[in-house]
């Protein structure tokens, strides 16, 4: 045990030495120094594992695993934009979705829970359909332009899940890079919404191939698309249960959490039940009534606008604003 | 804040060390106090990150959540906790004494109480809130939660509520007990640190206590106290542990998370188990055994409570609860004040200081003038008292004293150094006072307007009369699945 | 204010956020601070170069989960926060509008949320209700500082609140009054600074709200609710102490020629000046030090040990100050105490309280106690 004591007081010592360094800001120090705190763990780690037997179940009772996380293949068979069982070999090379497989090769443990959507890698076999193609699934099942964490959210209510917030970070620079190489030569493209003055919406992805109204965005969009998308969930889930398949929990909860924010759509259950789909349904049409006349003219105005005034790439991704002009000029 | 206390904490600055304000200790502190030291995760309402807790200074347990984040896992950590905390509690229900009660009934109350020692007031409030989570839940349902978790709830609401009511001792906070028996050389706001406070009070061999107080600042030297980490701490080397148990939950991902919090918690556990040595090295004061007495009262009365399975203690008190639970707490926070200035001359002092009191030797007695004749004749014995005191009480004051505290007085005149007071109760029916009834010349005497006899209960309606303006009768509380099932993310 | 650029040095003055500008009313009695702020000096790296680095920090897990938090408000077009309006106000369904400040870029988002509320105050009729990320400014000192309120929401009852969203909770309708005080001081200084956005544009002032809406998770769920939080108190201290602020100048005119708090930084942004020089140059303007700046000020543990080597009563809080009626020195207070020291003039009556108090205190620290010791007999008697 000596070698495991020495290990610790080094830990501890490199420890302190650590956040010493990030208090007076020497970050490339800071740096340093954990690189070699993380090997003095890891020495650690190792000393220690040589040292006793290793009992995996011990690790499984230390650790309750969801039951029915997301990557289960049970909730796979999914509807929806082709099979979801794409092999790795169809997606672009060096597209995002290769990024997925990080958790490859950890699985030393039984059953380490990775749920929940945000453990590192959604497992085997969400791995094997890149980003893209996830992201198209849950937006086709929205319709709406969402932002990255509704598709999240979506694509583990309904489909295999295991995307993360990261991977979005250059989806939509991707796309746009693919489109300008050579234009038209994807089926569909993940790209963006516009805004009323036709830029790029903030945090909001949209689909090349619907029509140009949809993508807008004008000041009732935003609530408008809430709406609609509340609705196809709802709809999405009446379909599944009525073909005798049972919707996965995560499906519920991400309608009752809609649900709450749209005034009498939880009127029959209660903000804590499950939410009923028709009410849902209900609820967010006749609220719709009441935004439609006045969102619908803004996004005719803003599409004729943009079809008028923009070339391809820039109807899908946006008109430079201001300031990327300014960045480019410098 | 008095003069007084302002002047102990001038001098604690020039000694280098803490200066006493209490002669006596005037909290209870058990034979076997249950220490609890939580941690919680920052930025989260309520999420328990980690617990050192016992009653052993030399058998901690550790009880650990590597991912506070996870629902599953917080439950487990307070079926852990409860695991701990029942077996203590419950045990002292086992031996009761009987108590005779002057027109009453007499009745069973528990020989011992349990006493929870935490470190400061953000863990006071923390075991509240922690009470807040768990005791709604149930052991049944579709979110069932191990059978032992509601209880540990209502035992921690218990104690959290009860730490408020005035000279209780069954949740002693470490840093408020400390600081009601010494002053240190620093503010009051650097106080709330315990390690800081420990440093002015009782300094490591060779540091003076502004040393010991600068040190104790330093997250490295001494981690705080909790509930709160070290953000230094958190972003080097707690978020990369959580990190790796995320990604594998392995024995050895939460090995190493225990490791960490274990350095994190143990120099504050050392600290609390001195804090109660020193605290438990002052001679008690006369009524500390009273007020533990309404502990164990308190504590026997919640015993049978939980033994009848009543429900869970609600969300919020009624009107009528609130207003007379607010009424107690005036009553026990006068008579803490009174109790504590008649057991400890140091706290009379401040009185003494301010005109409300003094202190002195009799001059003159007369300790068989009567007021009245034949059976109405009642003995009205006078004292003068030569005092150095800045006396402020008009004659016709009422006043009592810490040496005879079954006798009343008033204040007949006072001027030019000298009070001349006349004894009005507790001198019994013979023609002469009874021997030591009245002060003798020569001897030191104290007398104060503090007296025992404060407000009277305010008269609040019963519960089921609560007036239409305060709401009317609140519902009897009856715990709603919503409760149990109730988000704790 | 060419000698605050002096006092500064050849760096650009930092901007401060409401969070400062909401402490600056904490310690109004502070010139250090209001000369060092209305300088724009970075204090954090100031104090860090003169050996007392700030004793504050934040934690990842704080930072993510106040994010996620303001997030789960926000998104899908502020859907929480109009559910919280409806129910909280009573805001009609049509009044959805959602403006994002932030879709122009950077350096046009304070333009543009002139443009926005200016139309808004126009009432016409595409007015929105939510504006998230807007830019207000306001002048301190000479100087403007740019500030960042959560959203602003417009078409209650004609009039525009301030919404600030907070990670704390609140359960069983309570929240920790210091956290909430805390956010109603942050909220004032964006109320103030929209008030003078809509007295610049002619519109009136007075249609900015002194109720803030205040978003935080209620109990232990990461479910958001609302309660109005009224900070006309907080408004009221504020405007006091920024009028007071313009008092820098007269300080600042009052300090010795040359003096300056450049950090003279390498090439690389290290301070290199000598750093016996800088605490000298800093000591120039008095700090009025309290224990609540240990929360609020970078510079606290600088101004901490000053107060310490020069013994002044500052350091044991403003009770203990209180109490000393005046006497600044530890020192000082001792020596009345002790009748070592005459007693100047006004200091007559503290000086008689402090002797009294050192006696009392002598006489029972060390005289037999007092009492108890009858107690027993007596209790027979009555």
């Amino acid at each position: 045990m000596d070698a495991l004591d020495a290990l610790e007081r080094r830990i501890g010592e490199l420890r302190a030495q650590v956040r010493r360094a990030v208090k007076a800001r020497e970050t490339v120090l800071a740096r340093a120094l954990r690189g070699e705190l993380r090997r003095a763990e890891q020495a650690w780690d190792d000393a220690l594992c040589a040292s006793e037997p290793q009992d995996p179940a011990a690790a499984a009772g230390l650790s309750p695993v969801p039951a029915g996380a997301p990557g289960d293949p049970a909730s796979m068979d999914g509807p929806g934009a082709g099979a979801p069982w794409v092999p790795a070999s169809t997606g672009e090379p060096g597209a995002p979705g290769s990024a997925g497989g990080r958790g490859a090769g950890q699985g030393q443990w039984p059953g380490q829970g990775q749920g929940q959507g945000q453990g590192q890698g959604g497992g085997r076999v969400t791995a094997l359909v890149p980003v893209r193609e996830r992201v198209h699934q849950a937006l086709g099942l929205l319709g709406v332009p969402a932002s990255p964490r509704l598709v999240v959210a979506v694509h583990e209510a309904f489909f295999a899940g295991g995307l993360r917030g990261p991977q979005f970070t250059s989806l939509r620079r991707d796309e746009e890079r693919s489109f300008r190489a050579s234009p038209y030569a994807r089926p569909y493209y993940l790209c963006a919404a516009l805004t009323e003055r036709l830029s790029a919406a903030r945090g909001l992805l949209a689909v090349s191939t619907w029509p140009l109204e949809r993508r807008i965005v004008g000041p009732l969009g935003p609530r408008v698309d809430f709406l609609t998308g509340a609705e196809r969930v709802a709809e999405h889930l009446i379909r599944l249960t009525g073909t005798g398949e049972r919707p996965v929990a995560a499906a519920s909860r991400l309608l009752t959490r809609m649900a709450r924010n749209i005034p009498g759509a939880t009127a029959g259950t209660g903000d804590t039940a499950p939410a009923d789909p028709a009410a849902v349904i209900r609820a967010a049409r006749a609220e719709l009534l009441v935004h439609l006349p006045a969102d619908s003219g803004c996004r005719a105005s803003a599409a004729t606008r943009a079809s008028r005034r923009l070339g391809d790439a820039e109807r899908l991704f946006g008109a430079a604003t201001l300031s990327d002009a300014a960045r480019k000029g410098a | 804040m008095s003069v007084l206390a302002a002047l102990a904490r001038l001098r604690a600055v020039r000694e280098g060390r803490a200066q006493p304000v209490a002669t006596v200790r005037h909290c209870h502190v058990a034979e076997r106090p249950l220490v609890f030291i939580p941690l919680t995760l920052a930025g989260e309402a309520a999420a328990p990150l980690a617990a050192m807790v016992g009653t052993d200074p030399d058998a901690p347990r550790l009880l650990v959540v590597p991912q506070p984040r996870d629902r599953d896992l917080r439950f487990a950590f307070a079926a852990e906790l409860a695991e701990v905390l029942l077996p203590y509690v419950e045990g002292f229900g086992k031996a009761t004494e009987t108590v005779e009660r002057r027109n009453a009934e007499p009745y069973e109350r528990c020989s011992d109480a349990p006493q929870i020692m935490v470190p400061n007031a953000q863990a006071a409030a923390f075991t509240g809130l922690l009470g807040r989570s768990t005791r709604f839940r149930r052991a049944e349902g579709p979110h069932a939660v191990h059978p032992s978790v509601p209880f540990l709830g209502r035992w921690l609401t218990y104690f959290a509520d009860r730490a408020k009511y005035p000279g209780s001792s069954l949740l002693l906070t470490a840093t408020d007990a400390l600081g009601l028996h010494w002053a240190t050389g620093q503010s009051g706001l650097e106080d709330a640190n315990l390690a800081a406070l420990m440093g002015w009070i009782d300094p490591p061999p060779g540091l003076t206590g502004p040393r010991a107080a600068q040190e104790a600042e330093d997250p490295l030297i001494w981690p705080p106290a909790g509930p709160a980490t070290d953000p230094g701490f958190d972003n080097e080397v707690l978020a990369p542990a959580i990190d790796a148990y995320t990604r594998g939950p392995s024995p050895r991902a939460v090995e190493r998370i225990r490791e960490a919090l274990r350095g994190q918690l143990e120099p504050t556990w050392r600290l609390m188990w001195r804090a109660a040595e020193l605290l438990r090295a002052l001679p008690a004061g006369a009524s500390v055994a009273q007020r533990w007495d309404a502990d164990r009262g308190s504590f026997t009365d919640f015993l049978g409570r939980m033994a009848e399975e009543t429900p869970p203690q609600p969300r919020r008190d009624g009107a009528v609860a609130a207003a007379s639970r607010l009424a107690r707490m005036e009553r026990a926070h006068a008579a803490f004040d009174v109790q504590r200035a008649y057991d400890d001359p140091l706290v009379m002092a401040e009185y003494r200081l301010t005109g409300e009191a003094f202190a002195g030797r009799v001059a003159a007695a007369d300790p068989g003038h009567a007021e009245g004749e034949g059976r109405s004749r009642k003995l009205r014995p006078l004292v003068t008292v030569e005092t150095a005191d800045p006396v402020r009480l008009a004659p016709g004051t009422v006043l009592g004293t810490p040496d005879r505290r079954g006798q009343e007085a008033e204040v007949v005149a006072a001027g030019d150094g000298s009070v001349t007071i006349k004894i009005t109760k507790g001198m019994g029916r013979g023609r002469t006072p009874a021997p030591g009834a009245v002060p003798e010349v020569g001897e030191r005497v104290c007398y104060s307007s503090l007296t025992g006899d404060f407000q009277a209960a305010a008269a609040l309606p019963e519960p089921e009369l609560t007036p239409w303006t305060h709401g009317g009768p609140p519902p009897e509380y009856v715990p709603r699945d919503e409760d149990a099932s109730e988000e704790w993310s | 204010m060419d000698l605050l650029d002096t006092l500064r040095g050849p760096v650009p003055p930092l901007a401060h956020d409401a969070r400062a500008i909401a402490a600056l009313a904490a310690n109004p009695g502070c010139a250090r601070r209001a000369v060092l702020d209305a300088a724009g000096v970075d204090k954090d790296l100031t104090a860090r170069h003169l050996g007392f680095p700030a004793p504050f920090g934040q934690s990842r897990f704080a930072i993510t989960r106040g994010n996620a938090f303001e997030d789960l408000v926000k998104d899908n077009g502020c859907a929480e926060l109009l559910r919280l309006l409806r129910d909280l106000l009573g805001l009609p369904i049509p009044q959805v509008g959602y403006h994002d400040v932030a879709q122009v870029g950077a350096h046009l988002r304070h333009s543009h949320t002139r443009a926005l509320i200016d139309r808004a105050a126009r009432d016409s009729d595409d007015a929105g209700t939510f504006y998230d990320h807007p830019l207000l400014s306001l002048e301190i000192a000479g100087h403007v500082s740019y500030l960042e309120p959560d959203v602003v929401a417009f078409r209650l009852g004609g009039r525009f609140h301030i919404v600030e969203i907070k990670s704390f909770a609140m359960i069983d309708g309570q929240a920790e009054p210091a956290k909430v005080a805390a956010a109603a001081r942050q909220a004032a200084v964006y109320v103030l600074a929209l008030r003078r956005l809509l007295e610049d544009l002619g519109h009136d002032p007075g249609r900015v709200s002194h109720e803030v809406v205040l978003v935080c998770p209620e109990n232990f769920a990461n479910r958001p609710a609302a309660a109005l939080v009224d900070v006309r108190r907080e408004l009221a201290m504020l405007r006091r102490q920024l009028t007071r602020m313009t008092r820098v100048e007269e300080i600042v005119s009052g300090l010795p020629p040359g003096i300056t708090f450049d950090l003279v930084r390498d090439d690389a942004g290290r301070p290199a000046r000598p750093v016996a020089e800088l605490t000298e140059a800093i000591g120039t303007v008095p700090a009025r030090y309290a224990p609540e700046c240990l929360s609020t000020c970078d510079l606290c543990l600088f101004c901490r040990d000053e107060a310490r080597a020069c013994g002044s009563t500052d350091q044991l809080g403003r009770q203990v100050r209180d109490q000393l009626g005046g006497v600044a020195g530890i020192a000082e207070a001792l020596a009345l105490a002790e009748g070592a020291g005459r007693p100047a003039d006004g200091q007559e009556e503290i000086a008689g309280l402090l002797r009294l108090a050192d006696r009392l205190r002598a006489e029972c620290l060390t005289a037999e106690p007092l009492a108890g010791a009858r107690l027993e007999a007596l209790e027979g008697a009555r």
